[in-house]
């Protein structure tokens, strides 16, 4: 099944930033910080408008390894993500996937990503490692 | 490249991956004698040792090695 990827295969997933989405993560993680919630402090603090939790992304790497790769058989075994810009409310993050790295021996793919809004503007980057389980 | 020069290097690639600058591996150790090699971090030992390398394994040579030292054995055989 490794076959179906190969090095320097892309992808590319659209998420827009709703209030139900930042509702229900909020809910989720229970992180109410203020920068998170309230528009006047994070406009005191110098950003437009609250600024959304950016682990938000992270779940939006695990719709996508869980369920738009050509094959559902995989495991993440290592994320990270490094945040480059603020998220907003009703931003749209357009995520691009890279193979950078197959390991046949041992099934592991090794992914670069990027989250740019669309002001073209890269809010995060990161690497993940999938584990084929079958 | 002589079996000490790999052995010297594979040391570095488990130190480097079991973050344990002072563990010192000898050949007749496997996966039950070190701390913290596990089945997670034996992957991670496989790719960074193809990588230092630049050797490729398949799976069933990797699952024939009992210890550090037919890993070593299997790194000489491809270089």
């Amino acid at each position: 099944m490794i076959s179906k990827f190969n090095l320097e295969d892309s992808f590319e997933q659209e998420f827009k930033i709703s209030e139900d989405l930042v509702d229900g993560f909020t809910k989720l993680s229970g992180d109410k910080n203020p920068l998170h919630v309230n528009d006047i402090i994070a406009i005191q603090k110098g950003f437009k408008s609250k600024v959304i939790q950016g682990n938000l992304q992270n779940c939006f790497i695990s719709y996508f390894i869980g369920e738009c790769l050509p094959i559902k058989d995989v495991m993440i075994l290592y994320q990270d993500i490094n945040f480059k810009k603020p998220l907003y409310l009703y931003d749209v993050l357009f995520l691009k996937v890279t193979i950078i790295g197959i390991y046949e021996s041992v099934g592991l793919i090794v992914f670069n990503f990027k989250f740019i809004n669309q002001l073209d503007e890269v809010i995060s980057k990161g690497k993940i490692k999938i584990k084929l389980t079958i | 490249m002589k079996r000490q020069e790999i052995f010297t290097r594979v040391s570095s690639i488990f130190r480097e991956v079991l973050e344990d600058d002072s563990l010192n591996i000898n050949e007749k150790e496997g996966a039950d004698d070190i701390d913290d090699w596990d089945s997670l971090t034996h992957i991670m030992l496989i790719v960074e040792t193809e990588k230092e390398f630049k050797i490729k394994f398949i799976s069933s040579e990797i699952s024939n090695w009992n210890n550090i030292g037919d890993m070593i054995t299997a790194i000489e055989d491809k270089l």
